[in-house]
């Protein structure tokens, strides 16, 4: 720039606006005159003195997180690592889900721990190192300051959000006859009807960590099935008593203003009293007041839970939305949320009055979030019903969010991409899922995809998806994408992988899924290791294949002799037994498949015939006349029926020693007494 | 789908009626997958591959083998007569062996060249297809039985003189080998008629035929369309999703926002009225709900950056862009030249003597001290000017004022 002295000086005295001032004279000065500084410097062809004014660009004022959002922005996803939370410490990156659940639930137990001995003995930890003051790192002050009976000490309480603590000093302030503000009574009744007259959880504490676990799994169901999002403390049976201390200290109210009746009418709903909320509104609309747009969202949300009939909830909404429409409230995109949310308690109804929904929020141009296209998947794409025959509403959803970044808006946003992608699996459609899964990976949109739990659904189901239709390098192709970076499987999931294999022909990978699946912990899951023998021992594979199927098959072997880490082993089967014996003959690995069969005897199960036959084959094949008379014998001991018909097999195939044939016939006599055996013998 | 009900159909093939052993294996060589399954001609290459049942139930399964005798029988007859060249084999294993033999051959139709022919006649003509067109897979499959008997004696001679000559090996039961063995080389012939006729009759029955091959016993036609249907593949319930919708690949392209609306809101949105509400202070229900937002996206970080990132927003980080004056909000505003020249500050003392002289070295160390800020620096200077002015009279008795 040209003159930089003389701005420098500026810079250090003037303000970032008068310096701009500055640059833009010096811009103007340039551009009239056309100096030779110019000249010199203009890399431009432009003419000197040309009346095209230079622009320049706007000093670039840098938030303090753009240079690490733009370093954040170049690191990809690493598919072979561990989450990032578990970079310290290799040791413990999580293989199974259980294990991410353990270790991510234990790092987030050792911070709450931390903070909680930080806010519970604060006088320890006054010591502030930090220069400039770091604020986040000092205790918290949970305890009330003011102790005395007054407004303030209410309205500290209530800042601090005790319940029960503010509601005692309210009471003895209007027992001591004072008379409690209007804003701070509203302030109070606020926090009664958020946590429905309850002290409400402190995040650090040690108890709630226990509810919460306790509740996580049921909590997942109720999401769901709900599609709303509760907290822990919700679940524990928080409902709207009657004349609790929110109706009480409601009725003590002198005077009441709007947002003391939409405050209760929106405590009400949340806490399912819903009935009673409708009748606190009508009781809103007597005494001459409107309700804001949160308190008409709550009681839409309510509507379908007070009337039985589809069509009687439905006018029950319009009713209520006439009235918003009447008092001059502005909807927002909750409304209409609420709306659609409601319509799919409405059966029938829902899809025609859902697509009206959608145009009303259009004609108000309210743009929709991803919960407001949840909804609608939610109503075009019932579980069980199917009245209506088909519908295109996935692909008309997709086709007007394809390529779009979401920020979220609404609660239920996170409900989104789960449930999209398990209408995908019910159409079967891959290709949809593919489109669904490159809409995720569209700006911020990643983060809408919700907790681990949502998360892991929605990959399940995808990977269900591909198992089922994908061809196999495809599916293998995700498997080393999202496995187990994003997902880890549950055994039902490598099931689907090892029928994905079988359809198309790659048994061979075997052995290596073999591998994941013991890493995922899933060898404690008798049918899949079934599965996983019976098919590797279904076919004749070439020999290399049979090779590395032998091994992996003394690896299955391993799971059940000993537990995995603790856990008890397996118990053997028939068919296990039998599908590692034929394995390791096809490999051609008679000692250890021998060993294999005296397993049989050991866990009282008992081989097939067909198995048996293979062995004979195999001891055929190498003229081992030991091993075939040690198999009649295993035969004989077994009492199989068909002991006779391998004896007689050994004589005719087999060149016997007179010793060797002595033996058998011997065993003939001992074994059998069945006709099928005489007549074996006669016959000879 | 369909793969998966193939698989499903070998699996429990013992126990299903015989029409269940047709099972098709598509295999689909494109990298770019299909829309869905109904859009064949994406497809380039099929395999129609015709097992017959084993005696000893081993499951039917495309083996690699199979696939390479598909590369090398272009026509289904030079797999008829591949299988009679394999049948001369098994002569002394017995009886047994050779069927299971003949049953594990399975004759490959590549239908490629067909399929590509026909792709180009169907592509005109696919967003039309009509549901009537589409026969019921059960009906499909009686079609295929009484062809089966109607062409029980069209095998070559060829090929019942060599299974004659295989069963003569035999060392019993002559004529039941021979007419077993060509039983199962009808089955073939036939099965391969079948198929080569509904290959060019219409993809659709192919399709139809797929989807009823799961459970040809369980549905029957003209089963009512809002019955719930169970889904065999685990996900329970499924839609009703007729073979139609899913040929329809150039959908109505309808926007979600057409039609009517629900008429209740004025649509000119005047935010005059909304506004003044919106100045009140946000009470606890309004925190929450931002919270809550907030709460559901919140994602622990992914990478080290997005750990700062997180770390700065709590305020335990130096913020970027690196600035030596971070945390002295207090001071932003404060120009240097009033730390360093404070001068102007000292109007009110004498202009010259000691007093004057202490001053100045008092303000010379102010202007130094990078710790204070403009307030204390004048305060401090405050404090001498009313020091020295309580002190005046003092002062002056000793002439140093």
């Amino acid at each position: 720039m040209a003159a930089p002295g003389v701005h420098a000086g500026l810079q250090l005295f003037g303000s970032t606006r008068r310096l701009l001032h500055k640059l833009d004279k010096c811009a103007v000065f340039r551009s009239y005159t056309g100096s030779c500084a110019l000249n010199q410097n203009a890399t431009t062809a432009l003419p000197a003195g040309s009346s095209e004014e230079i622009v320049l660009p706007r000093k670039k004022k840098w938030d303090k997180i753009a240079v690490l959002q733009a370093l954040a922005s170049t690191v990809n996803r690493d598919p072979t690592a561990a989450h990032y939370m578990f970079q310290d410490d290799p040791y413990l990156f999580p293989k199974t889900s259980a294990e991410f659940k353990l270790y991510s639930l234990s790092q987030e137990s050792g911070r709450n721990t931390a903070k909680y001995i930080i806010n519970t003995y604060p006088k320890y930890f006054q010591k502030d190192y930090a220069e400039p003051h770091i604020p986040c790192l000092m205790p918290e002050a949970f305890e009330p300051q003011i102790n005395d009976i007054s407004e303030d000490a209410l309205n500290e309480r209530i800042q601090l959000r005790q319940v029960k603590a503010a509601v005692d000093i309210f009471d003895q302030l209007i027992q001591g006859g004072t008379t409690v503000s209007l804003e701070t009574t509203n302030k109070l009744l606020d926090l009664l009807c958020f946590y429905g007259d309850r002290d409400p959880v402190r995040d650090d504490q040690p108890e709630h960590k226990e509810a919460d676990e306790v509740e996580a799994v049921q909590e997942d169901f109720q999401k769901r099935q709900k599609g709303r999002l509760r907290k822990a403390s919700d679940l524990i049976g928080v409902v709207w008593r009657e004349n609790n201390n929110a109706e009480r200290i409601f009725n003590l109210m002198p005077e009441k203003n709007e947002r003391s009746f939409c405050s209760l009418i929106r405590g009400m709903v949340k806490y399912g009293a819903y009935t009673k909320a409708f009748s606190m509104y009508a009781d809103l609309l007597n005494n001459r007041m409107t309700a804001d747009v949160h308190t008409f969202n709550a009681l839409l949300a309510a509507a379908p839970n007070t009337r039985e009939k589809y069509n009687e909830k439905w006018e029950l909404i319009v009713e209520t939305l006439n009235q918003m429409s009447e008092q001059k409230v502005q909807p927002n995109l909750l409304t209409f949320n609420a709306v659609l949310k409601s319509l799919r308690k409405c059966g029938s109804l829902a899809r025609t009055q859902s697509l009206q929904t959608l145009n009303e929020m259009k004609a108000l141009g309210i743009e929709p979030s991803l919960a407001t296209f949840d909804h609608l998947l939610g109503i075009f794409y019932k579980a069980a019903s199917s009245v209506r025959g088909p519908t295109d509403m996935i692909f008309e959803v997709l086709d007007e969010i394809e390529g779009k970044s979401f920020v979220a808006r609404d609660p239920d946003d996170v409900y989104f991409f789960s449930n999209a992608m398990r209408v995908c699996l019910d159409l079967k459609d891959v290709e949809l899922a593919y489109r669904l899964h490159q809409l995720l990976g569209e700006g911020e949109n990643w983060k809408l995809l919700g907790d681990a739990f949502q998360q892991s659904v929605f990959y399940g189901r995808f990977f269900n998806l591909l198992c089922m239709m994908e061809h196999i390098d495809m599916v293998m192709k995700w498997y080393k994408d999202l496995i187990p970076s994003l997902y880890y499987p549950n055994s039902q999931g490598m099931m689907d992988l090892l029928q994905a294999l079988d359809t198309d022909s790659r048994l061979d990978l075997i052995p290596q899924i073999w591998k994941d699946i013991k890493q995922l912990g899933h060898t404690n899951k008798a049918d899949l290791v079934e599965e996983v023998l019976a098919l590797m021992a279904r076919d004749k594979q070439s020999p290399e294949v049979q090779a590395s199927f032998a091994d992996c098959s003394l690896a299955v072997k391993s799971v059940y002799e000993v537990g995995d880490r603790g856990r008890t082993a397996l118990e053997w089967t028939a068919s296990a037994l039998g599908n590692i014996t034929s394995l390791l003959l096809r490999a051609g690995r008679m000692q250890e498949a021998w060993g294999i069969l005296q397993l049989f005897k050991a866990n009282n199960r008992i081989p097939g015939e067909a198995l048996l036959a293979e062995f004979l084959e195999c001891a055929k094949e190498r003229r081992d006349n030991d091993l075939a008379i040690d198999l009649v014998k295993l035969a004989a001991s077994f009492s199989l029926t068909t002991t006779a018909k391998f004896a007689s097999r050994v004589k005719e195939e087999f060149l016997l020693s007179e010793e060797q044939k002595k033996s058998l016939e011997e065993l003939d006599v001992l074994s059998s007494d069945s006709s099928d055996s005489d007549s074996d013998s006669d016959s000879e | 789908m369909y793969r998966r009900i193939i698989l499903l159909a070998t699996r429990n093939r013992s126990g299903i009626s015989p029409i269940a052993e047709h099972s098709i294996n598509i295999t689909n060589q494109q990298e770019t997958k299909r829309t869905s399954v109904s859009t064949c001609p994406n497809r380039q290459r099929m395999h129609y591959n015709k097992g017959v049942c084993a005696p000893n139930n081993r499951p039917f399964s495309t083996s690699t083998a199979l696939s390479k005798e598909n590369e090398e029988s272009s026509a289904p007859k030079t797999g008829v007569t591949e299988a009679k060249v394999k049948e001369e084999e098994p002569r002394k294993s017995g009886k047994e062996n050779l069927l299971d033999l003949l049953s594990a051959m399975k004759v490959g139709v590549t239908t490629k060249k067909k399929f590509q022919a026909l792709k180009s006649q169907k592509s005109k003509e696919q967003p039309r297809v009509h549901p009537e067109s589409m026969e019921s897979a059960t009906s499909m499959f009686q079609k295929a039985t009484t062809e089966q008997q109607a062409q029980k004696e069209s095998l070559s001679p060829e090929l019942v003189a060599a299974a004659s000559a295989v069963a003569s090996s035999m060392p019993f039961k002559k004529s039941q080998t021979e007419s077993e063995l060509l039983q199962q080389l009808r089955k073939h012939e036939s099965d391969t008629e079948v198929h080569k006729k509904g290959e060019t009759n219409n993809i659709g029955n192919i399709i139809a035929d797929m989807k009823v091959g799961k459970h040809p016993n369980a549905r029957s036609p003209n089963r009512p369309a809002n019955q719930i249907r169970f889904d065999d593949d685990g996900r329970g319930y499924t839609h009703d999703r007729g073979v139609v919708n899913e040929f329809d690949a150039v959908r109505r392209r309808k926007s979600l926002f057409t039609g009517k609306r629900l008429n209740i809101f004025p649509s000119t949105t005047d935010t005059t009225e909304t506004e003044p509400k919106e100045v009140s202070v946000p009470s606890l229900w309004d925190i929450e709900l931002a919270g809550q937002i907030a709460a559901v996206i919140k994602h622990l970080p992914r990478n080290g950056f997005e750990e700062m990132i997180q770390w700065t927003k709590d305020g335990k980080l130096w913020q970027y862009p690196i600035n030596n004056e971070a945390g002295l909000e207090e001071e932003s505003d404060v120009p240097f030249h009033e730390h360093v020249f404070l001068d102007s500050h000292l109007e009110d003392f004498p202009k010259q003597g000691p007093v004057r002289h202490f001053m100045e070295l008092v303000i010379n160390g102010l202007s130094k001290n990078p710790y204070l800020t403009v307030k204390q620096k004048m305060e401090h200077i405050e404090w001498f000017r009313e020091y020295f002015q309580q002190k005046e009279e003092v002062l002056k008795e000793s002439e140093a004022y």
